[in-house]
């Protein structure tokens, strides 16, 4: 494929993706401060004031996790969502099937306006975080780990809407995959809490490394390469299986 | 120019045979119809030519070229209007047309001036700036054929364009699809209506039960059970009996001892005896 030609459809799906914004702004803004509000009140001034997990207030522990967490629920659910609807309900994604653009080159497109809205969400909660006296130091990479972490959870999204039959499938697969990591995976509590096997089990999961890579840097130290090299290959990993999921479905 | 070749289509969980080894070839320039009773496997067929389905077997080619998912250049040539209305309810008309020529790779610049000539022909240029589930379903439909006639295909598959639309409308949007083939166009249509099939079609291929039962001219197909009809009313009953030639039939009706009307054999005809039920029986 020409380099004109993916950017092109980059551009294509950036432009899509930002009229879909642009016609519901407020309520996707709205929506992606819910639950990190509720969990900084609940956990951060709640739980966390009468308790701490490190050495460190448990509100500066808690605000990296939440951005990794919505960062991976937005890129998820801006992608998966919109393209289950556009699927089964509009049928609109029929159009994307018909037309000439090429399937590899929409995904990764998808991929970075998944990831685009997770970092606007992500940055809405280091907005947030303020009030909370949370003190988060801010680096170009933690900027990029969000970016990775967004890649992967929205290529996760457009295997999602292509393996969905029904809108509540979607709903089923975030309470079966995404809803476990928003709880597990280093976001609220350190892992060193929980028995070494589970731990080895849940230190494998991208959010894991999102959560772990993301509070390392906003501690002030360096970002963990290994954890930056996992994101970039669950980001990779997904974006092939949603690309054979496309291509190969029979049934689309 | 398209070549349907051995085509077959299983629907495993619902464990359907859509399609039975289908093979047709439809010319440049052509305007095809494919008539059937629902469920008999004309939309199978229209996806599987738009790629939305790919087949259990058998292959199409168009222009002599294998066509798959992964065939942009063949997939430029063609365009189809969905029987549902697949458009996106967050855009507008403006924006709709955008992404349809983003997707085929237009100059945005020609594309706005197309689309502005596409939305006055359709009467939707006023509502330009609606968005698209703010539109009648008439309205739907008819900026289905404006993002469809974008990109100024070589092959338009309709799959029953003029549903929801409105008898002027409906024939706007027929004097306009043989205008287009008139300039070159191949057109396939499925539809529901068979007027629409008659008026429009220079060839039918009746499908039933996922195969070709009849392929011929709708002229041919008339001609061959009779150019004319009687039907003949006993109590709650009318049967239908055909006849090459006036004299025949009027030879026949003497001989009827109830109410009976003589009148020429329309395509409905030819569809009712060769599949056996009506179009929208299942």
């Amino acid at each position: 494929m020409k380099i004109q030609t993916f950017y092109h459809v980059i551009t294509t799906v950036l432009w899509e993706k930002w009229v879909e914004f642009k016609f519901e702004w407020k309520k996707i803004t709205a929506s992606a401060l819910v639950s990190p509000l509720l969990y900084m009140i609940a956990l951060g001034w709640g739980l966390g004031s009468t308790s701490s997990v490190t050495d460190r207030p448990y509100i500066d522990f808690l605000v990296p996790g939440i951005i990794a967490l919505t960062t991976m629920n937005t890129s998820f659910s801006a992608v998966g969502q919109p393209l289950n609807v556009q699927r089964i309900f509009e049928r609109s994604f029929d159009q994307i099937i018909i037309s000439p653009t090429p399937m590899p080159a929409y995904i990764v497109g998808q991929m970075l306006g998944g990831s685009l809205r997770g970092m606007y969400s992500g940055a809405l909660i280091l907005i947030l975080s303020i009030p909370f006296g949370a003190n988060i130091q801010l680096s170009i990479s933690f900027f990029l780990v969000m970016l990775l972490n967004g890649l992967a959870f929205s290529a996760l999204g457009v295997t999602a809407a292509i393996l969905a039959r029904t809108h509540g499938d979607i709903a089923r697969f975030s309470s079966f995959v995404i809803l476990p990591m928003t709880f597990l995976c280093n976001t609220f509590f350190p892992l060193d809490k929980v028995p070494d096997a589970i731990e080895a089990l849940i230190s494998i999961l991208p959010l894991t490394h999102a959560s772990g890579s993301l509070r390392a840097m906003a501690y002030g130290s360096a970002p963990s390469l290994l954890s930056i090299a996992v994101l970039a290959a669950y980001a990779i990993a997904f974006m092939i299986i949603a690309n054979v999921v496309v291509i190969r479905r029979k049934n689309l | 120019m398209i070549e349907i070749c051995h085509v077959s289509k299983t629907y495993p969980q619902a464990k359907i045979k859509a399609l039975d080894n289908v093979s047709l070839a439809i010319e440049a320039g052509e305007f095809f119809g494919l008539l059937g009773p629902n469920g008999a496997g004309k939309t199978t067929l229209i996806s599987i030519l738009s790629t939305l389905l790919l087949p259990t077997e058998g292959e199409i080619k168009i222009g002599g070229e294998m066509l798959t998912r992964q065939r942009q250049d063949i997939k430029r040539k063609l365009a189809l209007i969905t029987q549902h209305n697949s458009l996106r309810g967050d855009m507008n008309l403006d924006q709709i047309m955008e992404l349809q020529a983003r997707l085929y790779f237009m100059d945005l610049k020609q594309a706005k001036a197309r689309t502005e000539e596409l939305l006055a022909f359709c009467g939707l240029l006023e509502h330009r700036k609606k968005t698209v589930r703010k539109l009648s379903g008439g309205m739907k439909r008819k900026l289905m054929l404006c993002r469809a006639l974008l990109t100024d295909p070589e092959i338009l598959i309709l799959d029953e364009p003029t549903i929801g639309l409105d008898p002027a409308s409906r024939r706007q949007m027929w004097d306009l699809l043989r205008t287009l083939n008139r300039q070159g166009m191949t057109i396939l249509l499925t539809t529901h209506y068979i007027d629409e099939a008659q008026y429009l079609c220079n060839r039918i291929a009746l499908i039933d039960k996922g195969k070709v039962a009849r392929l011929e001219t709708p002229h041919a197909l008339i001609r061959e059970l009779g150019e004319v009809a009687i039907d003949e009313f006993d109590d709650d009953h009318t049967r239908s009996t055909f006849f090459a030639e006036k004299e025949e039939a009027l030879a026949f009706a003497a001989t009827l001892e109830n109410k009976f009307m003589m009148r020429s054999t329309t395509l409905e005809d030819v569809f009712l005896n060769v599949v056996g039920r009506g179009l929208g029986a299942k």
